[in-house]
């Protein structure tokens, strides 16, 4: 193993991280103005051109709030809740790769972290980590409505996370293969989609409510629990859990992607593969807009709904997907 | 109609049924009967049982300190339809005692607790009378004529100080903001911790406790500060896990004495005054006001003042069951989107107002005998071109997107039931009412303007759920279109004020009862006149406020996601509940 | 094969510091004038009335032990799909065995009302 390789292991660590910190800013923004639309306004349009400096103006707003840490709460629990929720949003994308190789002055780059054998029981074992943080949080405030938010968030992300993992069956059945590389390779001609529609809609639904977001975002719903499992949180450390939603988000809408929607793949992306993060970046906004389309939608289901969709409902689909298309797949490859 | 039903329009003549124990109000302007307060509850139980009168629409008190005496009004009506059967009891201002009439109608829970509140008038057998619109601990009733607010000028408005020479001092510029708050000894704000939370707590309903196995019942405050109570209204709510065993609505935080400044103004100064109550439906609260003051006086608006009446309460009942509806959508979570629709709708009839009256919400547009200004033909016009054109499209919009909404139907249809007994033992009105089954309209029970010439029908819906209070503001907003074609198509030309507009009007002692079908239900005014400017009783029976009652029969056994949509769904504004 | 392990380890630091500059970030700028009432836990503006923790639902408890069952479930079943291709009719009949069972399990926890929530 040599320096330069540990080194460009932290240069492609950083740029992930900040991109998605920097995505996750403009992810915000995207939202507002998305919705704004959406509501026949105008939304945040003053800070810069078209409000591109509206998050750099957020950012700092945040900085510079007073935190507060309530009386009876935890305190080491509630300094850490945030950092253990946001980081496994910022780890989870390792995995996923943005395009093949380039060759930057000579030295052939891969446009990935790494690429691991068991790329998606990395996402999922990571994506359960998330969890935590949630959970301690509600915990750690002393406040009625965090701790119910946290339960019941940790009830339905859980609950999802048999849905979410069902779901990757399917593409990992087509693509004989846990990597995330190989998954996308074998989408060169056809995405997943088109084979696995059913396993595509179960991972929507279920990263819709494995990241809290309408119409499942019983966690955090703002009519009955104010703030869920961060009502006590301000400043920075609120930042946090505002960031871990959206950088999830952003991660579900990526991993969606390379699952589904044959990920960096595109028309000439062999010859200049400089196109793969275009593509993927692409793909992204638009399940991001779907995303944020739902959420100027919908109301929410209630909880208990949601705990039997994905109990009673998403989970045996899962199986069935999975049992079927295993017949196809030994069918005709055995 | 008034002819094709004459059993139901004809008030029973009381003396003949219950001889000794009541008498005719024989004052000059009054009506109705007194009772004994020994005999208040079985007269009014054969009324409710034998007689039809099922809905208590309001109560009241009066303090006549010249007389000495303190009087309890209690306006009772059929569901059936017609006019009021007014009660009254005296009673000595040393020793104001009545018996409570919770037992027989749970309506009057925060009616009687609001006049033990603010005139100090114990109802004996009332399950929970406690202050209600003021904090506990507060010293003496401020509605009785004796009691004077800090820094008191004068009885009644205009007060010498800023008229007439014009220029204002006020009381409190004498003493600035910072120095006049006085603590007593040994208080400390930051610590202090009020003391009537306690007593609230203590009657929430709880899970048993040997049920060892589940978890512990949660008390937990939804409001005042709360994003989703509709302003600073607050409900202590018990939890078992999610259902809620008990609620306890709180209200007051927004109290100003609306009542109290009411009969310190002149009867004029009122109408603008009235705005503020519904602040969203300041030309309903107008209608109701100039009604009952045009009964003390005995005039009639000209036949285009009324026309114009109609036209705009019909316009701010379509804007207040779009808004309603938005905002129901709101607390089912929905993020803002039908909200924002419904509010562009608003601004166009808002637009509308601000042409007539010169503002937009708190628009003090009707006077005795008429309206202020006259509605100019291209405003007839743009309201033409709404209500045949834009808003019939807009409800059908509402309609199709939301009614067969999968989770819209899934959160309100069998949710936060209330049958059509409970409704009208709870004196709900309006579509609280008119959901569960009840076709109780005052425009056609009671028909006041010019409704009784207008055809529309009186929507109903039965199953008393959130998702049938939903309905039937659609159904309403329809019928009020078909209300306003009507008006716009047939408006007179002609004069649109009985009469010389004046500041100051002469109103011949008496008492009236004010109603109007307003948009969130029942809005009575009750007010007494003793020929001087002001009125002596300025009582205002706030729909919201009753509809209230209603929300611990609704809420019992719903999940806690479902009492935010419930409380949507009764459909409060805070400027009414809490006067 | 290992060496694919390590920039995992390389990101989980850098996202670690990036996480808690930005903790860092706050505490060194924001202002802190905490009172006892800025401190008091919100409940919608009211002192709060009990304790903020207290004994939850068992069901919360019921569905951690069911995620717990059946997430190994899942996580066999997604090994069994990236060979299900090579392991052929005989390792495809072993898995419908398999999920049958995991099936009734599942049934069995309908039927006895563990998914209920009221």
């Amino acid at each position: 193993m040599d320096a330069g390789l540990f080194w460009e292991w932290v240069i492609k660590s950083l740029i992930i991280v900040l991109m998605l910190t920097a995505g996750f800013a403009y992810a915000t923004l995207y939202e507002r103005r998305v919705i704004a639309r959406i509501q026949v306004r105008i939304g945040p349009n003053r800070a810069g051109p078209f409000g591109l400096l509206q998050p750099v103006a957020d950012g700092i707003k945040l900085i510079f709030k007073e935190e507060l840490t309530p009386a009876g709460a935890d305190k080491v629990l509630f300094f850490l809740a945030p950092i253990i929720t946001v980081l496994p949003s910022l780890v989870i994308t390792a995995v996923v790769p943005w395009g093949d190789t380039v060759v930057i002055g000579g030295r052939v780059i891969r446009l990935y972290l790494t690429d691991i054998n068991v790329g998606i029981l990395y996402i999922l074992a990571v994506a359960s980590i998330s969890v935590y943080g949630i959970v301690l949080a509600g915990w750690a405030s002393n406040n009625k409505y965090a701790l119910l938010g946290g339960l019941r968030s940790t009830a339905q992300m859980i609950s999802y996370e048999l849905a979410l993992g069902l779901s990757f069956v399917g593409p990992i059945l087509l693509a004989g293969s846990l990597s995330l590389m190989d998954i996308i390779n074998a989408q060169k001609h056809l995405w997943f989609v088109v084979l696995q529609p059913a396993a595509f809609l179960l991972y929507f639904l279920a990263s819709l409510a494995e990241v809290n977001r309408a119409p499942f975002d019983m966690p955090e719903a703002e009519q009955e629990l104010t703030a869920g499992y961060h009502a006590e949180y301000s400043g920075m450390k609120f930042a946090l859990f505002f960031m871990a939603e959206y950088i999830k988000m952003i991660a579900v809408a990526m991993i969606g992607a390379s699952l589904f929607l044959g990920g960096f793949m595109g028309p000439f992306v062999d010859r200049f593969p400089w196109l793969g993060p275009v593509y993927l970046f692409l793909k992204v906004a638009v399940w991001l807009f779907v995303m944020i389309w739902l959420r100027a939608t919908l109301p929410r289901i209630r909880y208990d709904r949601l705990m039997q969709l994905g109990w009673k409902v998403m989970f045996p689909l899962g199986l069935l997907n999975a049992v079927v298309t295993a017949f196809v797949v030994v069918l005709v490859g055995g | 109609m008034s002819e094709a039903v004459p059993r139901i329009a004809q008030i029973p003549n009381l003396v003949d049924l219950f001889p000794d124990k009541v008498q005719p109000d024989t004052r000059p302007g009054y009506q109705g009967y007194l009772v004994g307060r020994e005999h208040l509850l079985e007269v009014v139980q054969r009324l409710r049982d034998e007689y039809g009168y099922d809905y208590l629409s309001s109560v009241t008190g009066v303090d006549y300190l010249p007389e000495g005496k303190m009087e309890v009004v209690y306006h009772l009506y059929k569901t059936l339809g017609g006019p009021a059967l007014v009660l009254k009891v005296q009673m000595p201002r040393e020793d104001p005692r009545v018996p409570s009439l919770v037992p027989l109608y749970r309506g009057a829970e925060f009616q009687e607790r609001e006049a033990w509140d603010l005139l100090g008038i114990r109802f004996e057998g009332h399950p929970d009378l406690r202050r209600i619109l003021m904090w506990e601990g507060f010293a003496g009733f401020p509605l009785r004529k004796d009691w004077r607010e800090p820094y008191f000028e004068e009885e009644a408005k205009p007060f010498k100080s800023r008229w007439p020479e014009g220029f204002v001092f006020r009381a409190e510029d004498r003493n600035p903001f910072g120095d006049n708050v006085q603590y007593p000894p040994g208080f400390d704000p930051e610590t202090w911790t009020p003391p009537d939370d306690e007593a609230i707590y203590r009657v929430l309903k709880r899970a048993s406790e040997e049920d060892d196995l589940h978890a512990d019942t949660l008390v937990v405050n939804l409001g005042p500060q709360h994003p989703s109570t509709h302003g600073v209204f607050r409900m202590v709510v018990s939890l078992s896990e999610e259902t809620i065993l008990d609620l306890k609505p709180v209200m007051g935080y927004l109290h100003r004495n609306h009542e109290k400044i009411g009969e310190r103004n002149t009867f004029l100064q009122n109408m603008p005054f009235t705005d503020r109550l519904d602040y969203l439906c300041s030309m309903s609260n107008n209608f109701g006001y100039a009604l009952a003051v045009e009964k003390l006086m005995g005039v009639k608006p000209p036949e285009r003042a009324e026309y114009i009446r109609v036209m705009m309460a019909e316009l701010t009942r379509f804007l207040n069951h779009i808004f309603a509806i938005g905002f129901l959508l709101n607390d089912l979570g929905a993020y803002f989107t039908p909200a924002l629709y419904a509010i562009e709708e608003r601004e166009l009839i808002l637009d509308i107002f601000e042409a007539v009256s010169g503002s937009r919400m708190m628009c003090n547009y009707f006077r005795f005998g008429g309206v202020a200004r006259d509605v100019s033909p291209d405003i007839l016009e743009k309201v033409r071109r709404l209500v045949y054109d834009r808003l019939p499209r807009k409800v059908d919009e509402m309609d199709e997107f939301l009614t067969r909404n999968e989770i819209v139907r899934e959160r309100c249809e069998g949710v936060g039931v209330l049958t059509a007994e409970q409704a009208i033992a709870n004196s709900a009105s309006g579509p609280v009412l008119r959901a569960s089954g009840v076709p109780y309209d005052v425009r056609r029970a009671e028909p006041y303007s010019i409704y009784d010439r207008l055809e529309f029908d009186v929507a109903v819906r039965y199953h008393g759920d959130i998702y049938d209070r939903y309905l039937i503001r659609l159904d309403e907003m329809r019928q009020s279109l078909r209300i306003l074609q009507q008006v716009v198509r047939d408006i007179p030309e002609g004069p649109i004020m009985t009469g010389k507009p004046q500041y100051q009007v002469r109103v011949p002692p008496g008492e009236a009862y004010g109603r109007v079908e307003g948009p969130k239900g029942e809005l009575g005014f009750y007010v007494v006149s003793n020929g001087k400017p002001n009125p002596w009783r300025y009582h205002v029976r706030a729909p919201s406020f009753i509809n209230l009652t209603s929300l611990v029969d609704m809420a019992r056994g719903a999940k806690v996601a479902d009492v935010v949509a419930i409380l949507g769904s009764i459909d409060i504004v805070l400027g009414e509940v809490d006067r | 094969m290992l060496q694919d392990y390590l920039p995992l380890f390389v990101i989980l630091v850098v996202g670690f510091a990036v996480a808690l500059i930005a903790v860092l970030l706050g505490m060194l700028f924001g202002p802190r004038r905490p009172t006892p009432r800025k401190a008091a836990p919100y409940e919608s503006g009211i002192v709060p009335y009990g304790p903020g923790r207290r004994r939850m639902s068992i069901r919360f408890y019921l569905v951690a032990v069911l995620f717990i069952l059946f997430d190994v479930e899942v996580v066999f079943v997604i090994f069994w799909a990236a060979a299900a291709r090579q392991l052929g009719w005989l390792g495809f009949l072993a898995m419908l065995v398999f999920l049958i069972v995991l099936e009734v399990a599942h049934v069995y926890a309908w039927k006895k009302g563990a998914l209920e929530w009221d």
